[in-house]
């Protein structure tokens, strides 16, 4: 695979501070780059429907497993010099513990509810060097952390939220789909402070934090899909910094 | 230093990009912001995000305010002058444009336009011009007039023209009124210095580009006439 310094065609993105802080960049990848990642997420979606399970509670998508597919141009989001980029940008010492999804939204999908992705993820007990990232552990449940039998595993947090927008129509003001950004919970009910749309080869990334509160905006004509990745903290270091409560568990 | 209104919308940003070198600009937004670094947003490379960006010296200091609301336009005033304790160019950009393309006498909608149509394109810049006025032009005018300081409203050939079946009577009639209101005003600000004066472009982008619209403010802000409307009808062509 070409480094980084070959596939990132931005050289500028751009940092917000609100209604948190956030980066967000367009063209992001060179665009022969950009078009292998679009055709495989097209791909997947075609020939592999059955990867994408709607197991999110109260939330209006499917996913799939982006571990599953690293094999390809989509490894690229789960590579160590991604994680360290992504690392560097947000600000955040991350453990190397990458997890990450496909994630589709048919047209007409309901508006999400505000939540930070300040939630726990369970991977393997060994961390992985400075090297290599972690994935989710095949008998290791991410969430929760229920593994089979003599599998130790060891829980972290969600440090870095990073969301591509990919393999989607052209997108217009009106068509919704954007990634609603809030203050706070009690002015959600009146709408996102800043809104980001669902453009191709862009993308937003933020830390995850008691107050990064984000949800999806209902799309009315067009499907929406993009890839979400998470970098994770240790645990000690997330109540360090916001106290357990702060910890949303699943 | 520019105050600038409607910042965050197509002429407002472009004016943004073009010229926050050379202005320390106050771009007073309603809700979209001007895609430029301001005290809320910053660029960052990717690949070396430590590094300290040039693109980041042109800052904007940006400001939310719906302009139509009781107070913020005096509340713009005061954040502009506690921030740069000047205002030497005030581009009154925001507007508001219904289009009724049924004609005004279908059903009700063109009536129950009027008000916003008038409160937004003449109410506001005359309300910006004259605070401006009272809190800091008003007992300068040597300062004003080494400075060259000066009000460009954004008008519209339609201010000046009738494009049948388009459906901009009540818009166009407000661009009318607030390219008198810009030749009273250079009339009663040239006690004082302060230069008063219209731009009316042709439609941008589409038939004018928005690069050549915001370089007309430039020109007048740099110019010494007052009182006058130019019009921008299609690129390099100033009437």
């Amino acid at each position: 695979m070409s480094t980084l310094e070959e596939l990132i065609a931005n050289r500028r993105w751009v940092r917000r501070d609100e209604p948190f802080p956030h980066v967000v960049a367009q063209n992001v990848f060179v665009p022969e780059f950009y078009t292998q990642l679009d055709d495989e997420f097209r791909r997947i979606a075609r020939e592999r429907p059955e990867a994408f399970l709607r197991s999110m509670a109260g939330y209006d998508a499917s996913a799939a497993e982006l571990a599953h597919f690293r094999d390809g141009p989509l490894g690229v989001f789960v590579s160590r010099d991604w994680h360290d980029l992504v690392s560097a940008v947000a600000g955040v010492a991350a453990t190397g513990d990458v997890s990450g999804s496909l994630h589709h939204h048919d047209p007409g999908s309901a508006t999400g509810w505000p939540h930070s992705d300040l939630n726990p993820g369970w991977f393997a007990e060994a961390a992985p060097d400075a090297h290599e990232v972690a994935l989710p552990h095949d008998e290791i449940e991410y969430r929760r952390g229920p593994r089979l039998p003599g599998v130790t595993a060891r829980e972290t947090i969600r440090a870095v939220s990073v969301l591509f927008y990919l393999a989607n129509p052209e997108w217009s003001p009106g068509d919704g789909g954007e990634t609603g950004l809030f203050a706070d919970f009690d002015t959600a009910r009146l709408g996102p402070r800043a809104t980001v749309a669902p453009i191709n080869n862009s993308l937003m990334i933020f830390e995850c934090t008691p107050f990064s509160l984000h949800a999806f905006q209902s799309n009315r004509l067009k499907a929406r899909n993009s890839v979400i990745i998470w970098l994770h903290r240790a645990k000690d270091d997330a109540i360090a910094r916001w106290g357990e409560q702060s910890i949303v568990n699943w | 230093m520019c105050l600038l209104t409607g910042a965050g919308g197509t002429l407002g940003a472009a004016f943004c990009h073009a010229f926050a070198a050379e202005y320390d600009i106050v771009a007073v937004c309603r809700r979209r912001r001007p895609d430029i670094p301001s005290q809320h947003e910053s660029y960052v490379d990717p690949l070396a995000p430590q590094t300290q960006l040039p693109d980041n010296d042109a800052r904007v200091f940006t400001v939310i305010a719906d302009l139509e609301q009781p107070g913020q336009v005096e509340r713009v005033v005061e954040l502009a002058l506690a921030r740069f304790g000047r205002v030497d160019l005030l581009v009154n950009n925001a507007a508001y444009l219904g289009l009724h393309p049924h004609g005004m006498i279908d059903g009700d909608a063109a009536l129950r336009d009027f008000d916003r149509h008038f409160a937004v394109n003449v109410g506001i810049p005359l309300r910006l011009a004259v605070r401006l006025g009272q809190e800091f032009w008003m007992h300068r005018d040597q300062d004003n007039r080494t400075h060259n300081r000066n009000v460009v409203n954004v008008s519209s050939l339609s201010g000046a023209r009738v494009y049948p079946n388009q459906g901009q009577s009540v818009y166009a009639a407000s661009k009318a009124a607030l390219n008198h209101l810009t030749r009273h005003l250079a009339a009663e600000f040239g006690v004082f210095g302060v230069r008063v004066n219209g731009l009316a472009p042709n439609s941008f982008p589409a038939i004018i580009s928005t690069e050549s619209v915001a370089e007309g403010i430039t020109r007048l802000d740099r110019d010494d006439v007052t009182g006058r409307i130019l019009a921008l009808e299609g690129p390099g062509e100033p009437h």
